[in-house]
Protein backbone atom coordinates (compact mmCIF):
# COMPACT_ATOMS: atom_id res chain seq x y z
CA UNK A 1 0.00 0.00 0.00
CA UNK A 2 1.28 3.45 -0.90
CA UNK A 3 2.56 5.54 1.97
CA UNK A 4 0.57 8.64 2.87
CA UNK A 5 1.94 11.99 1.72
CA UNK A 6 2.11 14.69 4.38
CA UNK A 7 3.12 18.33 4.53
CA UNK A 8 5.70 19.04 7.22
CA UNK A 9 6.88 22.49 6.17
CA UNK A 10 5.57 25.50 4.34
CA UNK A 11 6.33 29.18 3.87
CA UNK A 12 5.11 32.04 1.74
CA UNK A 13 6.20 35.54 0.84
CA UNK A 14 3.64 37.83 -0.75
CA UNK A 15 2.58 41.46 -0.90
CA UNK A 16 1.31 40.93 2.67
CA UNK A 17 4.88 40.36 3.79
CA UNK A 18 7.19 37.47 4.52
CA UNK A 19 5.71 34.63 6.51
CA UNK A 20 2.40 32.98 7.25
CA UNK A 21 1.33 35.27 10.06
CA UNK A 22 0.84 38.21 7.69
CA UNK A 23 -1.38 36.10 5.46
CA UNK A 24 -3.48 34.95 8.40
CA UNK A 25 -3.76 38.40 9.92
CA UNK A 26 -4.62 40.45 6.85
CA UNK A 27 -5.38 38.31 3.84
CA UNK A 28 -7.94 36.14 5.59
CA UNK A 29 -10.06 39.16 6.56
CA UNK A 30 -10.47 40.11 2.92
CA UNK A 31 -8.14 43.09 2.93
CA UNK A 32 -6.51 43.18 -0.51
CA UNK A 33 -2.82 43.98 -0.86
CA UNK A 34 -3.41 45.90 -4.07
CA UNK A 35 -1.86 49.24 -4.93
CA UNK A 36 -0.25 51.19 -7.72
CA UNK A 37 2.81 49.54 -9.21
CA UNK A 38 5.95 51.56 -8.60
CA UNK A 39 8.74 49.23 -9.76
CA UNK A 40 8.07 50.15 -13.42
CA UNK A 41 6.05 52.72 -15.28
CA UNK A 42 2.54 51.34 -15.83
CA UNK A 43 0.96 54.66 -16.78
CA UNK A 44 0.36 53.57 -20.36
CA UNK A 45 -1.57 50.48 -19.31
CA UNK A 46 -5.31 50.15 -18.77
CA UNK A 47 -4.67 49.65 -15.05
CA UNK A 48 -1.74 50.46 -12.79
CA UNK A 49 -2.66 48.11 -9.93
CA UNK A 50 -0.95 44.96 -8.66
CA UNK A 51 -0.10 43.29 -5.35
CA UNK A 52 3.60 43.89 -4.98
CA UNK A 53 6.20 43.48 -2.29
CA UNK A 54 8.31 46.56 -1.53
CA UNK A 55 11.07 47.26 -4.04
CA UNK A 56 11.99 44.75 -6.71
CA UNK A 57 12.46 41.26 -5.32
CA UNK A 58 15.22 39.09 -6.78
CA UNK A 59 13.80 35.71 -7.83
CA UNK A 60 16.69 33.51 -6.65
CA UNK A 61 17.04 35.39 -3.34
CA UNK A 62 13.35 35.02 -2.52
CA UNK A 63 13.26 31.35 -3.53
CA UNK A 64 16.25 30.61 -1.31
CA UNK A 65 14.64 32.48 1.57
CA UNK A 66 11.26 30.77 1.26
CA UNK A 67 12.83 27.31 0.91
CA UNK A 68 14.91 27.93 4.04
CA UNK A 69 11.80 29.11 5.90
CA UNK A 70 9.79 26.03 4.88
CA UNK A 71 12.68 23.74 5.84
CA UNK A 72 12.88 25.41 9.23
CA UNK A 73 9.15 24.88 9.79
CA UNK A 74 9.67 21.23 8.83
CA UNK A 75 12.34 20.93 11.51
CA UNK A 76 15.05 20.27 8.98
CA UNK A 77 18.13 22.10 10.15
CA UNK A 78 20.35 22.99 7.21
CA UNK A 79 19.59 21.44 3.84
CA UNK A 80 16.50 19.22 3.75
CA UNK A 81 18.46 16.51 1.85
CA UNK A 82 15.94 15.65 -0.87
CA UNK A 83 15.00 16.57 -4.44
CA UNK A 84 13.87 20.11 -5.18
CA UNK A 85 11.20 20.92 -7.77
CA UNK A 86 10.74 24.52 -8.91
CA UNK A 87 7.91 26.27 -10.73
CA UNK A 88 8.20 29.52 -12.63
CA UNK A 89 7.66 31.29 -15.90
CA UNK A 90 9.02 29.58 -19.01
CA UNK A 91 12.26 31.47 -19.42
CA UNK A 92 15.70 30.92 -20.92
CA UNK A 93 17.19 31.73 -17.51
CA UNK A 94 15.41 28.88 -15.71
CA UNK A 95 18.38 26.50 -15.72
CA UNK A 96 20.71 29.12 -14.28
CA UNK A 97 18.16 30.18 -11.65
CA UNK A 98 17.48 26.59 -10.63
CA UNK A 99 21.21 25.87 -10.35
CA UNK A 100 21.82 28.97 -8.23
CA UNK A 101 18.91 28.27 -5.88
CA UNK A 102 19.92 24.62 -5.47
CA UNK A 103 23.52 25.55 -4.72
CA UNK A 104 22.54 28.15 -2.14
CA UNK A 105 20.13 25.85 -0.28
CA UNK A 106 22.48 22.88 -0.51
CA UNK A 107 20.33 20.65 -2.71
CA UNK A 108 20.90 18.90 -6.02
CA UNK A 109 20.02 20.89 -9.13
CA UNK A 110 16.31 20.30 -9.87
CA UNK A 111 15.59 18.01 -12.80
CA UNK A 112 13.22 20.60 -14.19
CA UNK A 113 11.33 23.81 -13.59
CA UNK A 114 7.57 23.43 -14.07
CA UNK A 115 6.26 26.10 -16.43
CA UNK A 116 2.63 25.15 -17.12
CA UNK A 117 1.28 28.65 -16.48
CA UNK A 118 -1.24 28.84 -13.63
CA UNK A 119 -0.95 25.13 -12.76
CA UNK A 120 2.86 25.05 -12.86
CA UNK A 121 3.34 24.88 -9.09
CA UNK A 122 0.42 22.58 -8.40
CA UNK A 123 1.61 20.22 -11.13
CA UNK A 124 4.98 20.15 -9.36
CA UNK A 125 3.18 19.34 -6.09
CA UNK A 126 1.26 16.52 -7.77
CA UNK A 127 4.48 15.11 -9.23
CA UNK A 128 6.21 15.40 -5.86
CA UNK A 129 3.31 13.59 -4.21
CA UNK A 130 3.44 10.89 -6.88
CA UNK A 131 7.19 10.46 -6.32
CA UNK A 132 6.54 9.88 -2.62
CA UNK A 133 3.43 7.72 -3.05
CA UNK A 134 5.22 5.45 -5.53
CA UNK A 135 8.16 5.04 -3.16
CA UNK A 136 10.66 6.88 -5.36
CA UNK A 137 11.37 9.52 -2.74
CA UNK A 138 10.82 9.98 0.99
CA UNK A 139 10.77 13.76 0.83
CA UNK A 140 10.51 16.46 -1.86
CA UNK A 141 10.65 20.24 -1.58
CA UNK A 142 8.53 22.24 -4.03
CA UNK A 143 9.07 25.97 -4.45
CA UNK A 144 7.66 28.54 -6.82
CA UNK A 145 8.14 32.21 -7.52
CA UNK A 146 6.54 34.97 -9.54
CA UNK A 147 7.47 38.64 -9.66
CA UNK A 148 5.19 41.22 -11.22
CA UNK A 149 7.44 42.50 -14.01
CA UNK A 150 6.95 45.01 -16.78
CA UNK A 151 6.82 42.47 -19.60
CA UNK A 152 4.22 40.21 -18.01
CA UNK A 153 2.18 43.21 -16.92
CA UNK A 154 2.23 44.58 -20.47
CA UNK A 155 1.25 41.18 -21.91
CA UNK A 156 -1.72 40.77 -19.59
CA UNK A 157 -2.73 44.36 -20.25
CA UNK A 158 -2.55 43.76 -24.01
CA UNK A 159 -4.69 40.66 -23.59
CA UNK A 160 -7.24 42.72 -21.63
CA UNK A 161 -7.00 40.23 -18.80
CA UNK A 162 -6.47 42.78 -16.01
CA UNK A 163 -9.33 44.31 -14.04
CA UNK A 164 -9.62 47.98 -14.91
CA UNK A 165 -11.15 48.69 -11.51
CA UNK A 166 -8.08 47.27 -9.77
CA UNK A 167 -9.99 44.59 -7.83
CA UNK A 168 -10.34 40.84 -8.21
CA UNK A 169 -13.99 39.89 -7.74
CA UNK A 170 -14.16 36.10 -8.01
CA UNK A 171 -17.58 34.67 -8.86
CA UNK A 172 -19.15 38.12 -8.48
CA UNK A 173 -21.44 40.03 -10.75
CA UNK A 174 -19.47 42.87 -12.33
CA UNK A 175 -16.11 41.11 -12.20
CA UNK A 176 -13.60 42.57 -14.63
CA UNK A 177 -10.57 40.29 -14.52
CA UNK A 178 -7.31 39.68 -12.74
CA UNK A 179 -4.86 41.65 -10.64
CA UNK A 180 -1.32 40.30 -10.72
CA UNK A 181 0.58 39.67 -7.49
CA UNK A 182 4.09 38.74 -6.32
CA UNK A 183 4.40 35.38 -4.62
CA UNK A 184 7.06 32.98 -3.44
CA UNK A 185 6.08 29.81 -1.67
CA UNK A 186 7.61 26.51 -0.66
CA UNK A 187 6.30 23.28 0.83
CA UNK A 188 8.06 20.24 2.23
CA UNK A 189 6.24 17.05 1.24
CA UNK A 190 7.18 13.85 2.95
CA UNK A 191 6.03 10.28 3.40
CA UNK A 192 4.16 9.75 6.64
CA UNK A 193 6.71 7.11 7.55
CA UNK A 194 9.63 9.46 7.00
CA UNK A 195 7.97 12.19 9.05
CA UNK A 196 7.18 9.77 11.87
CA UNK A 197 10.71 8.35 11.91
CA UNK A 198 12.22 11.75 12.53
CA UNK A 199 9.42 12.90 14.84
CA UNK A 200 8.34 15.73 12.58
CA UNK A 201 5.07 17.57 13.13
CA UNK A 202 2.59 16.87 10.35
CA UNK A 203 0.82 20.06 9.31
CA UNK A 204 -1.70 18.34 7.00
CA UNK A 205 -1.91 15.28 4.81
CA UNK A 206 -1.90 15.73 1.06
CA UNK A 207 -4.76 13.29 0.86
CA UNK A 208 -5.36 13.46 -2.87
CA UNK A 209 -4.27 15.11 -6.08
CA UNK A 210 -5.78 15.12 -9.53
CA UNK A 211 -5.06 16.65 -12.92
CA UNK A 212 -6.86 16.77 -16.22
CA UNK A 213 -7.05 18.55 -19.54
CA UNK A 214 -9.96 20.26 -21.25
CA UNK A 215 -8.99 19.47 -24.88
CA UNK A 216 -10.94 22.58 -25.73
CA UNK A 217 -9.06 25.84 -26.48
CA UNK A 218 -5.68 27.56 -26.35
CA UNK A 219 -6.70 29.92 -23.57
CA UNK A 220 -10.35 29.52 -22.60
CA UNK A 221 -11.62 26.92 -20.16
CA UNK A 222 -14.20 24.36 -21.27
CA UNK A 223 -17.39 26.27 -20.34
CA UNK A 224 -19.25 23.25 -19.00
CA UNK A 225 -16.52 22.61 -16.41
CA UNK A 226 -16.24 18.91 -17.20
CA UNK A 227 -12.45 19.01 -17.58
CA UNK A 228 -11.79 20.67 -14.23
CA UNK A 229 -14.43 18.46 -12.60
CA UNK A 230 -12.40 15.38 -13.58
CA UNK A 231 -9.35 16.75 -11.78
CA UNK A 232 -11.39 17.38 -8.61
CA UNK A 233 -13.00 13.94 -8.81
CA UNK A 234 -9.59 12.33 -9.31
CA UNK A 235 -8.28 14.01 -6.15
CA UNK A 236 -11.29 12.89 -4.11
CA UNK A 237 -11.09 9.36 -5.51
CA UNK A 238 -7.39 9.05 -4.75
CA UNK A 239 -8.08 10.17 -1.17
CA UNK A 240 -11.19 7.98 -0.86
CA UNK A 241 -12.99 11.07 0.44
CA UNK A 242 -16.63 11.85 -0.31
CA UNK A 243 -17.66 15.31 -1.49
CA UNK A 244 -19.63 16.00 1.68
CA UNK A 245 -16.47 15.52 3.75
CA UNK A 246 -14.90 18.58 2.06
CA UNK A 247 -15.27 21.64 4.24
CA UNK A 248 -13.63 24.35 2.14
CA UNK A 249 -12.61 25.09 -1.43
CA UNK A 250 -9.89 27.61 -2.21
CA UNK A 251 -11.03 28.18 -5.77
CA UNK A 252 -8.99 29.19 -8.79
CA UNK A 253 -11.37 32.18 -8.95
CA UNK A 254 -9.41 34.50 -11.22
CA UNK A 255 -12.19 37.06 -11.42
CA UNK A 256 -12.45 36.63 -15.17
CA UNK A 257 -15.80 36.08 -16.83
CA UNK A 258 -14.90 32.77 -18.47
CA UNK A 259 -12.97 31.13 -15.65
CA UNK A 260 -15.35 31.70 -12.81
CA UNK A 261 -18.50 30.42 -14.50
CA UNK A 262 -16.67 27.32 -15.83
CA UNK A 263 -15.18 26.68 -12.40
CA UNK A 264 -18.55 27.01 -10.67
CA UNK A 265 -19.92 24.47 -13.14
CA UNK A 266 -17.01 22.16 -12.37
CA UNK A 267 -17.58 22.41 -8.62
CA UNK A 268 -21.26 21.56 -9.10
CA UNK A 269 -20.39 18.50 -11.21
CA UNK A 270 -17.63 17.20 -8.95
CA UNK A 271 -19.21 17.95 -5.57
CA UNK A 272 -22.83 17.29 -6.49
CA UNK A 273 -25.47 18.20 -3.94
CA UNK A 274 -22.79 18.90 -1.33
CA UNK A 275 -21.61 21.99 -3.21
CA UNK A 276 -24.27 24.18 -1.62
CA UNK A 277 -22.92 23.34 1.85
CA UNK A 278 -19.20 23.85 1.12
CA UNK A 279 -17.75 27.32 1.77
CA UNK A 280 -15.77 28.69 -1.18
CA UNK A 281 -13.40 31.59 -1.59
CA UNK A 282 -10.59 32.56 -3.91
CA UNK A 283 -7.62 34.02 -2.09
CA UNK A 284 -6.55 35.61 -5.37
CA UNK A 285 -9.10 38.24 -4.33
CA UNK A 286 -6.54 39.53 -1.83
CA UNK A 287 -3.05 38.38 -2.92
CA UNK A 288 -3.68 38.65 -6.64
CA UNK A 289 -2.78 36.18 -9.35
CA UNK A 290 0.82 35.01 -9.08
CA UNK A 291 0.57 32.92 -12.28
CA UNK A 292 3.06 30.02 -12.10
CA UNK A 293 3.44 30.45 -8.31
CA UNK A 294 -0.17 31.18 -7.45
CA UNK A 295 -1.24 27.60 -6.86
CA UNK A 296 1.46 27.11 -4.24
CA UNK A 297 0.56 30.31 -2.38
CA UNK A 298 -3.07 29.17 -2.49
CA UNK A 299 -2.11 25.75 -1.16
CA UNK A 300 -0.34 27.48 1.75
CA UNK A 301 -3.48 29.57 2.39
CA UNK A 302 -5.60 26.40 2.28
CA UNK A 303 -3.38 24.64 4.82
CA UNK A 304 -3.43 27.72 7.07
CA UNK A 305 -7.22 27.80 6.84
CA UNK A 306 -7.59 24.17 7.83
CA UNK A 307 -5.11 24.47 10.69
CA UNK A 308 -6.47 27.76 12.05
CA UNK A 309 -10.13 26.75 11.73
CA UNK A 310 -10.73 30.03 9.93
CA UNK A 311 -11.71 30.31 6.28
CA UNK A 312 -10.56 33.34 4.27
CA UNK A 313 -12.91 35.85 2.70
CA UNK A 314 -13.69 35.98 -1.01
CA UNK A 315 -13.04 39.72 -1.28
CA UNK A 316 -14.46 42.17 -3.77
CA UNK A 317 -17.88 40.61 -4.00
CA UNK A 318 -20.49 42.95 -5.47
CA UNK A 319 -23.46 40.68 -6.04
CA UNK A 320 -24.68 37.29 -7.18
CA UNK A 321 -23.91 35.99 -10.65
CA UNK A 322 -26.43 33.30 -11.53
CA UNK A 323 -23.69 31.40 -13.37
CA UNK A 324 -21.61 31.20 -10.18
CA UNK A 325 -23.99 29.97 -7.47
CA UNK A 326 -21.68 28.89 -4.66
CA UNK A 327 -21.55 29.29 -0.86
CA UNK A 328 -19.09 32.18 -1.04
CA UNK A 329 -17.49 33.59 2.12
CA UNK A 330 -18.14 37.25 1.44
CA UNK A 331 -18.22 39.22 4.70
CA UNK A 332 -15.82 37.91 7.28
CA UNK A 333 -13.71 34.81 7.87
CA UNK A 334 -15.83 31.81 8.69
CA UNK A 335 -15.07 29.38 11.51
CA UNK A 336 -14.67 25.76 10.49
CA UNK A 337 -13.88 22.36 11.89
CA UNK A 338 -13.46 20.91 8.40
CA UNK A 339 -11.24 17.87 8.03
CA UNK A 340 -10.65 18.30 4.29
CA UNK A 341 -10.10 21.26 1.98
CA UNK A 342 -9.57 21.53 -1.76
CA UNK A 343 -7.27 23.89 -3.63
CA UNK A 344 -8.32 24.12 -7.27
CA UNK A 345 -6.38 25.61 -10.20
CA UNK A 346 -6.84 25.93 -13.93
CA UNK A 347 -4.64 27.33 -16.65
CA UNK A 348 -4.32 28.25 -20.30
CA UNK A 349 -4.41 25.30 -22.60
CA UNK A 350 -7.10 23.67 -20.46
CA UNK A 351 -4.72 22.35 -17.81
CA UNK A 352 -6.43 21.66 -14.47
CA UNK A 353 -5.29 20.52 -11.03
CA UNK A 354 -6.94 19.82 -7.69
CA UNK A 355 -5.12 19.24 -4.40
CA UNK A 356 -6.97 17.86 -1.38
CA UNK A 357 -5.47 18.46 2.05
CA UNK A 358 -6.65 16.78 5.23
CA UNK A 359 -6.27 17.40 8.94
CA UNK A 360 -3.50 15.16 10.29
CA UNK B 1 12.06 -14.90 -16.88
CA UNK B 2 9.92 -11.80 -16.42
CA UNK B 3 11.75 -8.57 -15.78
CA UNK B 4 10.38 -5.27 -14.52
CA UNK B 5 9.54 -3.01 -17.45
CA UNK B 6 12.10 -0.25 -17.93
CA UNK B 7 9.32 2.28 -18.51
CA UNK B 8 6.66 3.23 -21.00
CA UNK B 9 7.10 1.98 -24.57
CA UNK B 10 7.09 4.24 -27.62
CA UNK B 11 3.89 3.86 -29.64
CA UNK B 12 4.62 6.52 -32.28
CA UNK B 13 7.15 9.20 -33.07
CA UNK B 14 7.30 12.39 -35.11
CA UNK B 15 9.86 15.14 -35.46
CA UNK B 16 10.77 18.37 -37.17
CA UNK B 17 12.96 18.66 -39.15
CA UNK B 18 12.65 15.13 -40.54
CA UNK B 19 14.21 15.62 -43.96
CA UNK B 20 15.55 18.08 -46.49
CA UNK B 21 12.14 19.64 -47.16
CA UNK B 22 11.88 20.76 -43.54
CA UNK B 23 13.68 24.05 -43.91
CA UNK B 24 13.24 27.27 -41.92
CA UNK B 25 10.00 28.98 -42.89
CA UNK B 26 8.29 25.78 -44.04
CA UNK B 27 6.40 25.03 -40.84
CA UNK B 28 2.62 25.28 -41.28
CA UNK B 29 1.29 28.34 -39.47
CA UNK B 30 -1.33 27.97 -36.74
CA UNK B 31 -4.24 30.40 -36.64
CA UNK B 32 -3.85 32.82 -33.74
CA UNK B 33 -0.14 32.23 -33.23
CA UNK B 34 2.24 34.88 -34.57
CA UNK B 35 5.86 36.04 -34.64
CA UNK B 36 7.54 32.93 -33.27
CA UNK B 37 8.31 29.54 -34.84
CA UNK B 38 8.09 27.86 -31.44
CA UNK B 39 4.38 27.08 -31.49
CA UNK B 40 4.22 25.82 -35.11
CA UNK B 41 7.29 23.72 -34.32
CA UNK B 42 5.61 22.06 -31.33
CA UNK B 43 2.37 21.57 -33.24
CA UNK B 44 4.06 20.01 -36.27
CA UNK B 45 6.07 17.47 -34.28
CA UNK B 46 2.91 16.54 -32.37
CA UNK B 47 0.93 16.32 -35.61
CA UNK B 48 3.40 13.93 -37.20
CA UNK B 49 3.49 11.71 -34.13
CA UNK B 50 -0.25 11.60 -33.56
CA UNK B 51 -1.04 11.13 -37.26
CA UNK B 52 1.29 8.13 -37.29
CA UNK B 53 -0.69 6.59 -34.46
CA UNK B 54 -4.27 7.74 -35.01
CA UNK B 55 -4.45 8.77 -38.67
CA UNK B 56 -6.47 11.95 -39.13
CA UNK B 57 -7.55 14.00 -36.08
CA UNK B 58 -9.24 13.71 -33.68
CA UNK B 59 -8.15 10.61 -31.80
CA UNK B 60 -10.89 8.04 -32.17
CA UNK B 61 -12.33 7.78 -29.62
CA UNK B 62 -11.37 11.03 -27.84
CA UNK B 63 -9.62 10.15 -24.63
CA UNK B 64 -9.34 11.57 -21.13
CA UNK B 65 -6.48 9.17 -20.43
CA UNK B 66 -3.84 10.64 -22.77
CA UNK B 67 -1.75 13.38 -21.24
CA UNK B 68 0.73 15.80 -22.79
CA UNK B 69 4.18 16.83 -21.55
CA UNK B 70 5.95 19.70 -23.33
CA UNK B 71 9.61 19.97 -22.37
CA UNK B 72 11.60 22.97 -23.58
CA UNK B 73 14.90 24.08 -22.11
CA UNK B 74 14.54 27.73 -23.08
CA UNK B 75 10.85 28.02 -23.97
CA UNK B 76 9.52 30.41 -26.59
CA UNK B 77 12.42 32.82 -26.69
CA UNK B 78 11.17 34.48 -29.88
CA UNK B 79 7.91 35.56 -28.25
CA UNK B 80 9.74 36.74 -25.14
CA UNK B 81 12.17 38.74 -27.27
CA UNK B 82 9.31 40.28 -29.27
CA UNK B 83 7.68 41.52 -26.06
CA UNK B 84 10.97 42.95 -24.81
CA UNK B 85 11.60 44.67 -28.13
CA UNK B 86 8.12 46.23 -28.17
CA UNK B 87 8.57 47.59 -24.66
CA UNK B 88 12.02 48.99 -25.41
CA UNK B 89 10.72 50.72 -28.52
CA UNK B 90 7.70 52.10 -26.70
CA UNK B 91 5.42 50.16 -29.03
CA UNK B 92 2.17 48.44 -28.12
CA UNK B 93 2.56 44.77 -27.22
CA UNK B 94 0.57 42.74 -29.79
CA UNK B 95 -2.43 41.21 -27.98
CA UNK B 96 -1.89 37.78 -29.54
CA UNK B 97 1.44 37.51 -27.74
CA UNK B 98 -0.51 37.40 -24.48
CA UNK B 99 -2.03 34.07 -25.40
CA UNK B 100 1.18 32.48 -26.62
CA UNK B 101 3.39 33.82 -23.84
CA UNK B 102 3.19 30.52 -22.00
CA UNK B 103 3.72 27.01 -23.37
CA UNK B 104 0.27 25.78 -22.36
CA UNK B 105 -1.37 27.63 -25.23
CA UNK B 106 0.05 25.49 -28.03
CA UNK B 107 -0.60 22.38 -25.95
CA UNK B 108 -4.22 23.54 -25.82
CA UNK B 109 -4.19 23.76 -29.61
CA UNK B 110 -2.85 20.20 -29.93
CA UNK B 111 -5.18 18.70 -27.33
CA UNK B 112 -8.28 20.41 -28.72
CA UNK B 113 -7.44 19.29 -32.26
CA UNK B 114 -6.80 15.68 -31.24
CA UNK B 115 -9.25 15.31 -28.36
CA UNK B 116 -6.62 14.48 -25.76
CA UNK B 117 -8.02 15.43 -22.35
CA UNK B 118 -5.48 13.92 -19.95
CA UNK B 119 -3.12 15.91 -17.70
CA UNK B 120 -0.96 18.70 -19.16
CA UNK B 121 2.56 19.45 -17.95
CA UNK B 122 5.11 21.92 -19.34
CA UNK B 123 8.69 22.04 -18.12
CA UNK B 124 12.12 23.60 -18.53
CA UNK B 125 14.37 20.57 -17.98
CA UNK B 126 17.92 20.87 -16.72
CA UNK B 127 19.08 17.90 -18.79
CA UNK B 128 18.06 16.34 -22.10
CA UNK B 129 14.46 17.47 -22.65
CA UNK B 130 13.17 14.27 -24.26
CA UNK B 131 14.69 12.11 -21.54
CA UNK B 132 13.23 14.30 -18.83
CA UNK B 133 9.86 14.54 -20.58
CA UNK B 134 9.73 10.75 -20.68
CA UNK B 135 10.48 10.63 -16.96
CA UNK B 136 7.54 12.97 -16.28
CA UNK B 137 5.36 10.79 -18.51
CA UNK B 138 6.42 7.62 -16.70
CA UNK B 139 5.45 9.18 -13.38
CA UNK B 140 2.03 10.22 -14.74
CA UNK B 141 1.39 6.66 -15.88
CA UNK B 142 2.67 5.09 -12.66
CA UNK B 143 0.52 7.53 -10.66
CA UNK B 144 -2.51 6.34 -12.69
CA UNK B 145 -3.08 9.89 -13.94
CA UNK B 146 -2.80 8.77 -17.59
CA UNK B 147 -2.61 5.63 -19.71
CA UNK B 148 -0.69 7.27 -22.54
CA UNK B 149 1.35 10.46 -22.74
CA UNK B 150 2.42 12.55 -25.72
CA UNK B 151 5.88 13.88 -24.89
CA UNK B 152 7.14 16.81 -26.97
CA UNK B 153 10.69 18.14 -26.66
CA UNK B 154 11.14 21.39 -28.53
CA UNK B 155 13.60 24.26 -28.63
CA UNK B 156 14.33 27.09 -30.99
CA UNK B 157 17.82 27.38 -32.46
CA UNK B 158 20.19 29.51 -30.41
CA UNK B 159 22.42 30.47 -33.35
CA UNK B 160 22.87 30.04 -37.08
CA UNK B 161 24.73 26.75 -36.69
CA UNK B 162 21.69 24.85 -35.50
CA UNK B 163 18.05 24.41 -36.48
CA UNK B 164 14.82 24.77 -34.57
CA UNK B 165 14.04 21.22 -33.58
CA UNK B 166 11.27 19.21 -31.98
CA UNK B 167 10.56 15.55 -31.40
CA UNK B 168 7.28 14.07 -30.21
CA UNK B 169 6.72 10.56 -28.94
CA UNK B 170 3.52 8.90 -27.80
CA UNK B 171 4.23 6.47 -24.99
CA UNK B 172 2.15 3.95 -23.15
CA UNK B 173 2.68 1.13 -20.69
Amino acid sequence: MADKVVVTGLAAHSAFGRGSSALLARAFTGEPAFGDVTRFDAAARRTTVAATMPGTPVLADELVSVIEDASRVAGLAGAPDCPLLLAGHADRANIATAAEVARRVGLAVPARTYTAACVAATTAVADAAAMIATGRQDRVVVAAGFIVAEDIFALFDAGRALARDGRVRPFSAGRQGMVLGDAFAAVVLESATSAALRGADVLVTLAGWGRSGDAYHVCQPRPDGTGLARAITAALTKAEVEADEVGYVNANGTGTLFNDSAEAAALHIALGDAVGRIPVSSTKSVHGHALEASGLLELVCTVLALRSGRLPVNAGFLGVDDDCLLDLIVDEPRATDARYALSVNAAFGGANTALLVGAP
Amino acid sequence: MLTRAAGPVVLARGEWPAGPVDVPGSLPQIAGFVVSAFNPLVAQAAERCLAAHYGAPPADPPTTRTGVVLASVRGDTATADAVTAALRAGRRVPPLLFFQSNPNAVVGYVTARWGLAGPVACTSPAGDPLTDGLAVAALLIEDSAADQVLVIAADLATDDTESDHAVAVLVGP
